[in-house]
């Protein structure tokens, strides 16, 4: 089997002859690597860009030329993935606007202000503080809407040619092909920010209610000419929501229902009907009180499962059989500690998760900065000898 | 006006704010309080601070999320703009003094914000230092503000070592004996609060607010 059909026979629940690992990587933790060991020659340029197809709210830092995914025999979310655009446009113009010894505050291109500490290798794993957010009210909403508009040409590529990228999909095998975009909560909690969001939620309705019902409208309309002309070819819709920290769901599941839930169905009606069934939700934290109104919204997978906050594969598989596919779930904390620590956390939920079916390991998280280069190798060494069934 | 009619009041305060049904309507009950002569303090105490003990018990019971908590929070920073023409002094009854702040290295501030809002309309007086505080300032404003308890937060694991420099320094400048020391964030669990050596290692902001005022009424 390629690694492509490994990983669609997991995530459709079958079992391939080797089962698909899959990590994602801080472009800090493997620019630490450099320094502990990897192949300088690897080294390549390091550049602030946009997330990747403008689906982010930061600039991140993005390490050019070296695929960690091949170098370790990992895959990764980043294979090969539909290239539309679903930022702002026009950007905001990205600028310093202020600068001192130990910070940088700049407005980003999706229009936040954010200060962040300077320096290559925290820059991004620390994560900004954000002062000022786009969206503040009705007002600011109106002017920022006119930027999502799903008929800006620059959504897709220049060179977008629908039986190029058919056939770019259909022979596509190092990994599974993807469509990534954010979520109602995400996106509504990046344009306000999470607290003023929150609050939002009670103190204005109308204006979430809107905002909701248009980014439904946008995403869909903007992904549309991908998803129609792509269909089954895209394996896994790569949905970010973050929506939760160590206690729960930042937005109650009363909510959820109320104002996310009737878009995430119809948004996944829209993807079934095109083929496309194997709809991953990206959320830190404690999923579980909302788990039961994803599978009602269609969701079909999870990731990363932090174990920190309480996330439990195997938990998750008994209760809700093959509903949904996992992904993550090894503690990256006992991971990086390496030896028996890091084999008592692969070895308590692999064997019998790889077993199960529907479950493709790896970290609970990005690969963090504590993480060394001596542990990761000790850790895929470990865990390659796992995979074959 | 009746004891019975005045703690009928105050109950229905502290229902509105645990039901959160809405800011209009907890500042109408608040204005129908003051106008009926109610001290503001008896407001506080027992309409206020109890409806958002049972904000805080439902968080912790799993019926409430932090969409609630920031309301309730909203609508408490609005209650206490009412009241404050009204306050001839400080009439919160000040618990003790909490320094806060997110240690070096890390930006991340919500949790700590949320910590920090809470502990305010429970009695204490907060000292927020913000985010990617050094050891440095969080002794010095140890000794400054005569701190009781020192909350710090952090949510990368790869910043959790700052914790116990900041410990290692209030040591050796002599008021780690005098300062409770409460932990908190998404990196932060109950054996590394043990490992470390800090009085506390709390799950969430409400247990962390929980810790402390039973650390200040043991004092």
């Amino acid at each position: 089997m390629t690694p492509r059909e490994r990983i669609k026979a997991v995530l459709h629940h079958r079992k391939p002859d080797v089962l698909p690992w899959l990590e994602s990587f801080y472009e800090e933790t493997v620019l630490n690597w450099f320094k502990q060991g990897l192949p300088p020659e690897k080294i390549i340029v390091i550049e602030w860009e946009m997330g990747r197809g403008g689906t982010n709210l930061y600039n991140w830092p993005a390490v050019k030329g070296f695929d960690a995914y091949s170098y370790f025999g990992c895959h990764g979310f980043y294979g090969c993935v539909v290239p539309v655009d679903i930022g702002p446009l026009p950007r905001f113009k990205q600028m310093v606007l202020e600068e001192d010894e130990r910070y940088l505050t700049v407005r980003t291109e999706t229009g936040a202000i954010a200060k962040r500490i300077k320096g290559e290798e925290r820059t991004w794993y620390s994560m900004p503080m954000f002062t000022e957010f786009p969206v503040k009210d009705r007002k600011t909403w109106e002017e920022y809407k006119k930027r999502l508009n799903p008929e800006d040409p620059r959504r897709y590529p220049k060179d977008w040619n629908r039986d190029d990228y058919i056939d770019a999909f259909e022979n596509y095998q190092r990994g599974p092909t993807m469509l990534r975009f954010n979520g109602f909560y995400g996106f509504g909690a990046e344009l306000m920010g999470i607290a003023p969001f929150n609050i939002a939620l009670y103190k204005d309705p109308e204006l979430i209610h809107d905002m909701a019902s248009h980014w439904e409208y946008y995403i869909k309309e903007t992904i549309r000419d991908a998803v129609e002309t792509l269909k089954e070819r895209i394996d896994m819709i790569f949905w970010w929501e973050d929506m939760a920290e160590k206690h729960g769901p930042l937005m109650s599941p009363r909510l959820y229902r109320e104002y996310c839930l009737p878009h995430y169905k119809n948004l996944t009606g829209f993807l079934r009907r095109n083929n496309i069934d194997r709809i991953m939700v990206d959320s830190d934290g404690n999923i579980k009180p909302i788990l039961d109104l994803f599978l009602e919204a269609g969701i079909t997978g999870l990731w990363p499962l932090e174990v920190n906050c309480g996330m439990d594969a195997i938990e998750i598989r008994k209760k809700y059989g093959d509903k949904f596919f996992l992904i993550g779930n090894l503690d990256k904390r006992e991971l990086a500690k390496g030896g028996e620590a890091m084999r008592r956390e692969v070895d308590s939920k692999v064997p019998v998760l790889k077993d199960e079916g529907g479950y493709v390991p790896g970290a609970d998280h990005l690969i963090p900065l504590e993480f060394t280069l001596e542990r990761f190798i000790e850790y895929s060494t470990y865990m390659k000898k796992l995979l074959p069934y | 006006m009746s004891d019975a009619a005045i703690s009928g009041i105050l109950q229905e305060i502290s229902r509105s704010i645990s039901d959160l049904q809405g800011i209009p309507q907890v500042k109408k009950l608040v204005d129908k309080a003051l106008k009926q002569k109610i001290a503001v303090e008896e407001i506080v105490e027992k309409g206020l601070k109890r409806g958002l003990d049972e904000v805080g018990s439902r968080y912790e019971k799993g019926e409430y999320f932090l969409s609630e908590l920031l309301y309730a929070g909203e609508i408490m920073t609005s209650l206490f703009d009412v009241l404050k023409p009204h306050m001839k002094q400080d009439v919160i009854d000040r618990k003790g003094t909490i320094l806060l702040g997110t240690v070096k290295g890390d930006m991340h501030n919500i949790g700590k914000n949320i910590f920090g809002m809470m502990a305010q309309f429970s009695g204490f007086r907060v000292c927020d230092l913000g985010v990617d505080v050094d050891s440095k300032t969080f002794v010095e404003e140890a000794k400054r503000t005569g701190a009781d308890i020192l909350g710090m937060s952090t949510l990368l694991t790869s910043t959790l070592p700052e914790v116990k420099v900041v410990l290692d320094r209030l040591k050796e400048a002599g008021v780690r004996g005098s300062i409770k020391v409460i932990i908190g964030g998404n990196a932060v669990t109950k054996q590394f609060g043990e490992e470390v050596g800090v009085d506390a290692a709390a799950l969430d902001a409400v247990e962390g607010l929980e810790i402390c005022k039973r650390w200040m009424a043991e004092k």
